[in-house]
């Protein structure tokens, strides 16, 4: 019995790295009956074992080999359920373990307190065990239930206050553009974010059932062991679209352009929400995807699935620029982190794509995957530490911020390190050696797509530089805002001090919500350093990104040799077997061998940080001059404005998809609904009772009438017998 | 293979024969006995009904009963591929259902929901004071499920004899109700699926009548009026079918199906679907549906939306496609067309109401849609799909309806724009409602996603390999319907639950475990079949296979390409050298030319 259903040996450890925060979720309801404390400790717990599985698995990363065990699922399809642990989805799931085992011990801190915490710990583990399933299973199926799991996680926890209260909105109220407003509700978000990913899951859903009808399996290893199913695909132009339509899931969940815009408003959801989505789970599972599919693409290589890799490489810098653009110009600071993750996105998407553009295949891919990771890294501490920032401030916008350096000493140290990871630092940060790497894919593709493409990632890279220190200049460093002021001042009064951060008293009062209690208890005194189980799991991602990057060189050529080993022994993508279509148009002679720096590449890197550090400091740091100076010149004060009103994307999307065909829907309504179809009732009701009146008259109950009728009638008998 | 044990015969005629027994029972010992009563009897009838699907098996996948009857043919029961599932859900969720509406019933009875807070009247103030009145009246007495009503009782002391007549008359209606839709599902002859068909409306209209809310009496005309009218053309179709083939029994009317005259074909093809049509309620035949759901009393909506409804689906499945199957081509694309069209509509219908009851009503008009594509999308897959999809569609609306009924027990409104924030205050009803929301959208785990991929592959599937431009356009415009699904779910959830709660409500509790269970029930079976939906997929799609087997139009299954045993081995291979790989301190072992050489192996 055990044989026949695959649980041999060592793969039991593999299955439960996604089975254990499952468990956990279910039982957290029960486990919260007993104790909060209790309960605390066990989601901590779930996450851990769940990572040091995870970390059991590293053996196969260093031995290069792969676990793949099968169940039946359902057997008149042929579809079989399955992991696969292979040393792609090993590195990740063990980054995603040990990210989010991090990011639950720092909600032990942020959340404390809470009186919902038993959902929240719920969506937690749900959410890490869905990005886990969709890690290690080895069909496009159960990935797509990772998927829908991730995106119901996040549409709970975006929408996680959900009383609505105005402290949780996003944006500025009052901040309407062509009739939208800028502003949401926390459910509002988790409306938005659900429905925007579902467009990309509906996508992606197309992109599967072509694959499956015309392979009859979902599995990857399926895919790939057969390509017959390719073949015919592609005689029937099938090939490429239905590659497109699977990146379209990819560009919901990792917002891209044009899904790009529920990012924003996800912000609503308490920060390590924000920093679970962000750094390990939810957009990164786009990324993956392409990631998983993407070789597979390519190794079909006898089949020209250029346009794929195309598409995925120019919606990448779309929007690696678009929201690089919005970050300069927006104050609040999750947002400003919001759409810098977009951006970073969008560089990761363009290694993948240019990695299949490009004879070098594993180039791209390793540079891809090396941002995937360390992006997880700072952008992790990078929001809890903005998480601790709101946390004590209680105010979302930078502009009540400022100054906090001497406060806030460890949270200015630790998102200051990973700040500059972001930013692109060079040399000690992984953040430049992922981004330098990137860079050098880039250039060394051969491809005018890749040049035009580094020219893109070039100003996006200036511009990183530029809204990272923006970002730290304008929290950690002025003077102190008057809402910070206000605080110090009202140190010692707390009713003041409610009124001042809450729009609504008396609802507040009325609600008494126990996290408004905690903040009140920790602000009591003076704005102040956030406990230990809050800095220390930034500070651990902090440091560690550091570290990589005084390493960074080493690393990356590990994970390429990695990379390397396992493209040629999956998928038989070699660095000399290049097979590639589009290898015609390519000099095959361009930079044979991948080892060594790029120097253009390192250069680019140095120059981007450079110019976009210095204006950073200049206007934010050292303050030389007012930012405001731009309301002088009439062309940057609508640039401005254009950028801040997000290039009236969002607009476009609720007038085309939500205002107009609500209004349509209403005229459906009031019109056809209310008029045409539910007048078919009273309709025939009157008709019925206007001929029954009709026949009525004939029925007059006078003996004469009766008799009258009854003598025409024979005489009208006899003369038809007669003629 | 026809027996006549009498198994399923007892299952269908139990519910009937009990019937006039439980409304003594209620006259005579109550409401409560009369509750359980019921709920034994359908208990009963479902393990009557699962003892024989236990005894099927691949080889022999049917079981039928037959017995001689009149000059119409057989009267036979059948269990077959598309029967068992219809079956086995439409007795379950009647006997859930059952248990929901002892308080409920007892409190519509007792005339507490008389002034029922219509929605968007919050401005009205007389409504609303009263309303708010008997909201804290519910709640005083709301401690626990018995010992509330029994201060129901001792607050009315005069109504409880009356209570009780009611009770034992609605549950013996309900008793018929249900054996009325198993038994079309079960028969095996036109002229027994007529009469089962009509019998189950008969105590429906009276259902609807007597317990409805305020404008019963017209509404229940007008639900008898619809569904009748269709019934009877359904009838003709079937009386000219079973001419023109010498036969009522469906087994004769499947072999001389060809005996049909082409040009009575299409006459009848278009009463039948017309006929059925009326009973999902698809776009132009839907006007009914919104009225009947809303003003009957919430169980029999549960039972109305969820099971009845199957009943429609599950005629167009046995009469159109697997008797008529040689018409099943030549009419699919329009109803396909139709689906798409109905379930756009309800959708968009759906986001404009307030009134929760209307919401799920138009609902289930736009996912009866997403059956009526799927039964057109000429494919295997397809149909296989829109039987599935029934599952999840009752599973849901069942539950949504238990939810406005809980709502309404406990709010007493039935307006969305009256309520908001609940969730705090209902927790549970709120958690299983986002389960049926879930459901119904079709996001995985649960049943709702199972159905739905199947679906819409086979609808993609036909429209690709014919080449059929039209039917891939209907296929996008039906994907994407299912974000509008979502939305007006979500919406609906949002105003529901979310949001700031009124004070007005600051007092209010969950409803007792006598709703809570039924509803938590269902929506673990929907997670259950989510997860692991072999057990309602085999026999549907086998059944279906053998039906379209002689139809090279019908788009078959996709058929796996590779070799799966050539994986399997070699993955073995793999997890056996990563085992010894362990076991060996050797870290160097994966550079040695053994280890290289089975990756190649593995490989090729």
């Amino acid at each position: 019995m055990v044989e026949s259903i695959g649980f041999e040996g060592i793969a039991i450890n593999a299955w439960l790295v996604w089975i254990v925060p499952f468990i956990g979720a279910a039982l957290i309801p029960a486990l919260a009956k007993k104790s909060i404390r209790f309960s605390n400790m066990s989601a901590v717990g779930f996450a851990i074992i769940s990572a040091l599985l995870a970390a059991t698995l590293i053996p196969i990363v260093v031995s290069g080999s792969e676990i793949h065990s099968q169940i039946p699922w359902i057997p008149t399809l042929n579809i079989k359920a399955g992991i696969l642990a292979d040393p792609l989805s090993v590195i990740m799931t063990n980054l995603v373990a040990w990210i989010c085992s991090l990011i639950i011990i720092y909600s032990v801190g942020y959340m404390h307190g809470d009186r919902d915490l038993t959902r929240y710990w719920f969506f937690m583990l749900f959410f890490i065990g869905s990005m886990q399933l969709i890690v290690l299973s080895d069909n496009l199926l159960m990935v797509f239930f990772g998927w829908e799991g991730v995106g119901f996680a996040s549409y709970a926890l975006i929408g996680f206050w959900y009383a609505d209260r105005k402290k949780d909105y996003v944006g500025r109220e009052g901040h309407i553009v062509r009739g939208i407003a800028m502003w949401a509700s926390p459910t509002h978000a988790g409306i938005k974010a659900f429905l925007m990913t579902r467009a990309g899951d509906v996508m992606m859903l197309s992109g599967m059932f072509l694959i499956f009808m015309h392979a009859g399996t979902f599995g990857f290893k399926e895919l790939l062991a057969d390509q017959t199913w390719a073949h015919n695909m592609m005689e029937q132009n099938l090939l490429v679209p239905a590659a497109i339509l699977l990146f379209g899931g990819a560009i919901g969940k990792s917002a891209q352009f044009p899904l790009n815009e529920w990012l924003l408003e996800a912000m609503t959801g308490p920060t390590p929400v924000s920093a679970l989505i962000h750094a390990a789970t939810m957009v990164k599972a786009g990324v993956f995807l392409v990631a998983r599919i993407g070789p597979l693409f390519f190794a079909l290589a006898a089949f020209d699935a250029a346009a794929f890799f195309e598409v995925v490489a120019w919606i990448g810098a779309i929007t690696a620029f678009l929201l690089a653009t919005q970050a300069i110009v927006n104050p609040e600071i999750k947002k400003v982190l919001a759409y810098s993750t977009g951006s970073q996105i969008g560089y990761m998407m363009m290694a993948l794509g240019i990695a299949g553009l490009s004879t070098q295949f594993v180039d791209g891919y390793t540079a891809g995957f090396f941002h995937l990771m360390s992006h997880a890294m700072f952008k992790a501490s990078l929001f809890m530490a903005a998480g601790a920032i709101l946390h004590v401030v209680g105010s979302r916008f930078m502009t009540d911020m400022g100054g906090l350096r001497k406060n806030m000493n460890k949270t200015f140290i630790f998102m200051l390190l990973s700040g500059l990871s972001l930013a692109g630092a060079p040399l000690i940060t992984s953040g430049f050696w992922s981004k330098d790497a990137i860079f050098a894919a880039l250039l060394e593709s051969g491809t005018s797509t890749g040049i035009s493409l580094f020219f893109i990632a070039f100003i996006v890279a200036i511009m990183t530089a530029f809204y990272t220190f923006r970002m730290v200049g304008m929290v950690f460093f002025g003077t102190k805002s008057k809402h910070i002021q206000t605080i110090e001042q009202n140190s010692f009064n707390k009713s003041q001090y409610v009124s001042s951060i809450s729009s609504d008293p008396t609802d507040e009062q009325r609600l008494k919500p126990d996290h408004e209690n905690s903040l009140k208890h920790d602000s009591k005194h003076q704005i102040h350093e956030v406990k230990a189980v809050m800095w220390v799991p930034f500070a651990i991602l902090a440091v560690s990104t550091v570290l990589i990057g005084l390493v960074g060189f080493i690393f990356e050529e590990e994970i390429h040799s990695i990379m390397a080993s396992y493209l040629s022994s999956s998928f038989g993508i070699g660095e000399t077997i290049s097979t590639h279509n589009s290898a015609t148009n390519i000099k095959q002679n361009a930079s044979p061998t991948t080892e060594g720096l790029n120097p253009i590449a390192l250069l680019s890197s140095f120059v981007a940080f450079g110019i976009g550090s210095g204006l950073g400091i200049f206007f934010y740091i050292i303050r030389k001059k007012d930012p405001e100076i731009i309301s002088k010149y009439p062309v940057l004060k609508q640039t401005w404005l254009f950028l801040y009103n997000r290039w009236y994307l969002n607009s476009f999307l609720y007038w085309g998809f939500v205002k107009i065909p609500l209004r349509l829907y209403k005229l459906i309504w009031l019109y056809f609904e209310n008029i045409i179809a539910q007048g078919i009732n009273p309709a025939l009701q009157y008709s019925m009772s206007f001929m029954s009146k009709w026949v009525k008259y004939t029925q007059t109950g006078v003996t004469q009438t009766y008799l009258f009728v009854f003598a025409a009638g024979i005489i009208v008998v006899l003369i038809m017998l007669y003629l | 293979m026809a027996t006549e044990s009498g198994i399923l015969m007892a299952s269908i005629f139990l519910p009937l024969l009990l019937s006039p027994l439980a409304y003594f029972l209620g006259k005579k010992r109550g409401a409560g006995v009369v509750t359980w009563f019921s709920f034994g009897t359908l208990v009963i009838s479902t393990i009557l009904l699962i003892i024989p699907i236990l005894t099927l098996s691949k080889e022999n996948p049917v079981y039928e009963e037959s017995y001689v009857w009149s000059q119409f043919g057989n009267f036979g029961l059948k269990l077959d591929g598309f029967s068992i599932t219809f079956a086995v859900t439409v007795y379950i969720l009647s006997a859930v259902i059952a248990i929901f509406s002892r308080e409920y019933m007892i409190r519509k009875i007792a005339g507490h929901f008389d002034n029922l807070e219509k929605p968007n009247s919050h401005s009205n103030n007389t409504n609303n004071d009263s309303g708010e009145e008997e909201l804290n009246k519910n709640n005083l007495t709301s401690n626990s499920g018995r010992g509330q009503l029994e201060s129901l009782y001792s607050i009315e002391p005069s109504y409880k004899q009356h209570i009780d007549t009611q009770m034992g008359l609605y549950f013996a209606l309900f008793l018929t109700f249900a054996m009325g839709m198993v038994g079309t599902v079960l028969s095996t002859n036109l002229i027994e699926f007529y009469v089962f068909f009509e019998l189950m409306l008969v105590p429906a209209f009276f259902l609807i009548a007597l317990y409805g809310y305020s404008t019963r009496k017209r509404v229940s005309l007008m639900f008898f009026f619809w569904t009748h009218v269709g019934a009877v053309l359904l009838l003709l179709g079937m009386l000219a079918m079973g001419l023109f083939a010498g036969g009522f029994d469906f087994e004769t009317i499947k072999s001389n199906v060809s005996k049909i005259p082409s040009q009575w074909m299409t006459l009848i093809v278009f009463a039948v679907v017309i006929g059925i049509a009326v009973k999902l309620g698809a776009f132009l035949l839907h006007i009914w549906i919104p009225h009947t759901y809303a003003e009957s009393p919430t169980p029999i909506s549960a039972l109305i939306a969820g099971p009845m409804s199957a009943i429609g689906v599950y005629a167009l499945l046995r009469i159109w496609i697997d008797l008529l199957s040689i018409s099943y081509s030549d009419y699919s694309i329009y109803i396909n067309f139709w689906g798409v069209v109905t379930m756009v509509y309800g959708g968009a219908m759906a986001l404009m109401q307030d009134d929760i009851k209307k919401l799920l009503a138009y609902s289930s008009i736009s996912h009866m849609g997403y059956i009526i594509f799927g039964l057109g999308s000429q494919s295997i897959l397809g149909v296989t799909g829109s039987a599935l999809m029934w599952i999840p569609h009752a599973l849901g609306e069942t539950i949504l309806f238990l939810m406005a009924g809980s709502l309404i027990l406990r709010t007493n409104t039935r307006g969305m724009s009256n309520l908001g924030g609940i969730a705090r205050k209902m927790p549970y009803t709120a958690t299983i409602a986002m389960i049926a929301v879930l459901t119904m959208i079709g996001v995985p785990p649960t049943t709702g996603f199972m159905a739905e991929w199947i679906m819409f592959t086979g609808a993609l599937q036909t429209g690709t390999e014919n080449m059929d431009s039209f039917r891939v356009v209907l296929f996008s415009i039906a994907i994407l319907t299912t974000i509008l699904t979502s939305s007006y779910l979500l919406v609906m959830y949002k105003k529901i639950f979310f949001g700031k709660i009124s004070p007005r409500f600051e007092k209010l509790r969950d409803v007792n475990r006598y709703a809570i269970i039924p509803m938590a029930f269902v929506a673990s079976l929907a997670l259950f079949l989510g997860v692991y939906p072999a057990p309602i997929i085999n026999p549907i799609i086998t059944y279906s296979e053998t039906i379209f087997s002689d139809f090279p139009e019908i788009v078959s299954l996709p058929t796996i390409t590779s070799l799966n045993t050539k994986i399997v081995a070699s993955a073995i291979i793999v997890q056996e050298e990563y085992a010894s790989f362990l076991d060996r301190d050797d870290t160097n072992f994966h550079h040695s030319e053994e280890f290289k050489s089975i990756k190649i192996k593995e490989n090729r």
